[in-house]
């Protein structure tokens, strides 16, 4: 079976994720949340995944990271590989912790991932004592130390503060603080800016990048924001009722948009360009219902191109371009041409 | 954290002087005379007595006299015991009293926090299940019918040893107060277990819980450090209400397993009538509850920094 990491694989990547597939086990049946998602992340390099509430994205990262209840989840195949080395139901891998160690975690509202009863430098110091074995004051100093690295003034003081006194962008400076403690080799963000207020959205990217610049980490950012992955993203993974539907360079995906979701999101994005109308463009319809999915490809009651064979047979993941591919039948060498907005290279 | 306790002092002043002062009104819309019952009382006695409590002054002027007094610490003397001051009563009666209480609710509130985190840990198993079926048990089973039950059992015990391993009733040494202690606190750990169970459910699935693990912290660790704290909150909450039904259920309780605790004093003044010791022991009941309550509330403070510094 083809997958992404087969145009990859002369140069090894950092983290590579091969067909993982997750269910949960609900009372109304069996819910398969992700199915066969493959991707992969470079050394230094922003990844970013996009894709609708419930599409698949969270669930992926958090059952990497083996942060899924199990049970009710299940990973039912698939494999992710850091440095080659297999991380699924695994804690340790090459003598060091995974979680907190060599993977950091950020999540989407900061109100609520901190522990109120905990001060904000207890729980920067805490992967520190845990995972390096540093005495309590030895690890406070360091947490003071990563709390000036983000940006947050008088760290000393801030440090004996509990989250209930910092606002949600401090908190989540907190969040950073603490998943970087360790410098981990990748930062997953799930959704980092979305309980955030758009100016404090700017300073948060803005903090994350310059953090990558002097670490060198890779970031895994989950998003659902088109203009937050135009800004940080180098590679982009498109998902789609559990799937990876279309990945690839950043430029690929806004440039040459090669699957009919993508162009979707796209033009579904709203414009403050006077010269255009401003009514939005929503794609119709609604998501596939995990609990039964479609044989077919998952979008296609949705997409203005759908074939017939769209609605029985699912697409493989054809190329576009280097480094770039799209599970659409229209990417398909038989396929007729689109005479529209969509991108079908290697084909014309 | 000072400014805190001695708001809460304040309030808890004033409560005890609301508590004060329904007491005195209540006992004066009492139909019935202490000073005309059958030992009749002489002439004398009855004019000494209205002179130190002003009994022929009007109610408001009583009220104040009653107010000074109870201010001083002074109760009065018992209308229907002989040469007996209701300070007397409460000091050799209330330690048995508060004892027992005292016991019983560090037995619910340790009790209640354990089964209910082991219930949590073991939600729908085998363990959560027994326990859960307990503690259905413990709540409505009523406390004389534990009460006997266990001593029931103890004498079974006993019998079975030839000797006495744990006394069946009486005062005096830790074993005396082991098994009336756990009864007492039976229905409240009960509820408390409930409490914590549903408390400690909710903290697991949370989201910094969650944070922790991706944190890598051990599951011992996230358990101590980021769930017990937060989960044990409601449950310090009704801890001070819980001492209340503790210290009133310590009344049956207490005349079960013949313990001299202030509880049979308190009903035995309600059926003679006996003004200043209902009004006193009263009184000085509400005022440890009060008390009790504060201090829950500044533990409570110390737990959750946000109660703290608001």
């Amino acid at each position: 079976m083809t997958t992404a990491a087969t145009g990859l694989q002369h140069t090894p990547s950092l983290l590579e994720v091969e067909d993982l597939a997750v269910e949960f086990s609900t009372y109304g049946g069996i819910v398969r949340a992700v199915r066969g998602v493959s991707f992969a992340v470079e050394r230094g390099k922003t990844m970013a995944i996009v894709g609708e509430s419930g599409c698949g994205k969270s669930v992926t990262v958090q059952a990497m990271m083996g942060l899924t209840p199990m049970p009710p989840g299940r990973i039912t195949s698939g494999s992710a590989r850091l440095n080659g080395v297999e991380v699924l139901g695994r804690n340790i891998i090459n003598g060091k912790d995974i979680r907190g160690s060599q993977i950091g975690m950020i999540f989407q509202d900061p109100m609520t991932s901190l522990n109120p009863t905990m001060t904000i430098g207890d729980q920067i110091a805490e992967p520190l004592q845990v995972h390096r074995g540093y005495s309590h004051k030895r690890a406070f100093a360091e947490a003071i130390e990563l709390l000036s690295i983000t940006k947050i003034p008088e760290a000393a003081k801030r440090a004996r503060q509990y989250p209930f006194e910092f606002s949600g962008g401090m908190l989540q400076r907190a969040m950073i603080a603490m998943a970087i403690a360790c410098k981990p080799s990748i930062l997953i963000a799930d959704e980092p800016t979305t309980a955030l207020d758009v100016t404090i959205q700017a300073q948060i990217l803005d903090l994350l990048q310059d953090l990558q610049k002097e670490t060198g980490m890779a970031i895994i950012l989950i998003t659902h924001d088109l203009g937050v992955v135009a800004r940080m993203a180098d590679d982009v993974a498109v998902m789609y009722a559990g799937k990876v539907v279309e990945q690839g360079g950043v430029d690929d995906i806004f440039y040459r948009s090669a699957h009919p979701y993508t162009l979707g999101l796209k033009l579904a994005m709203p414009t403050n360009d006077p010269s255009k109308q401003h009514k939005l463009n929503p794609i119709e319809g609604s998501p596939p219902d995990l609990f039964a999915p479609p044989i077919g490809c998952g979008y296609c009651p949705r997409c203005p191109y759908s074939m017939k064979i769209c609605d029985v047979k699912d697409p493989d993941i054809l190329p576009v371009g280097k480094k770039h591919e799209s599970r659409c039948w229209l990417q398909h060498p038989q396929a007729i041409t689109v005479p529209d907005e969509l991108y079908c290279g290697e084909k014309a | 954290m000072m400014w805190f306790i001695g708001k809460r002092l304040v309030q808890g002043l004033i409560t005890v002087w609301f508590i004060a002062t329904a007491t005195f009104f209540a006992m004066h819309n009492v139909p019935g005379d202490p000073l005309l019952n059958d030992r009749a009382t002489t002439a004398i006695i009855r004019a000494n007595l209205e002179a130190k409590y002003g009994l022929d002054k009007p109610v408001t002027t009583q009220y104040f006299i009653y107010l000074n007094n109870i201010a001083h610490g002074d109760f009065g003397i018992s209308f229907a015991q002989e040469n007996r001051e209701v300070n007397d009563i409460i000091r050799e009666h209330f330690p048995v009293s508060a004892i027992l209480g005292i016991l019983a609710v560090v037995i619910a509130a340790v009790g209640g926090i354990l089964w209910g985190s082991l219930t949590a840990l073991y939600r729908n198993r085998l363990p959560d299940y027994i326990i859960m079926f307990l503690v259905i048990l413990g709540i409505s089973v009523p406390s004389f019918v534990i009460a006997a039950l266990s001593q029931l059992g103890i004498v079974t015990i006993n019998s079975l040893l030839g000797r006495t391993f744990l006394p069946v009733a009486g005062w005096g040494t830790i074993s005396h107060m082991l098994v009336p202690a756990l009864v007492l606190g039976l229905t409240t750990m009960a509820y408390l277990t409930r409490l914590m169970r549903s408390s400690m459910l909710e903290i697991v699935n949370s989201d910094f819980v969650r944070t922790a693990k991706s944190k890598g912290v051990p599951p011992a660790r996230i358990f101590a450090r980021h769930q017990l704290r937060n989960a044990v909150l409601p449950v310090i909450t009704v801890l001070g209400p819980s001492i209340a039904a503790i210290t009133t259920g310590g009344f049956v309780v207490e005349i079960v397993f013949a313990i001299p605790g202030l509880g049979r004093f308190f009903v035995e003044a309600v059926q003679q009538l006996d003004y200043t010791v209902i009004m006193g022991t009263t009184v000085f009941y509400g005022a440890f509850l009060v008390f009790m309550v504060i201090l829950v509330d500044v533990i409570y403070g110390f737990i959750d920094p946000r109660v703290r510094m608001n």
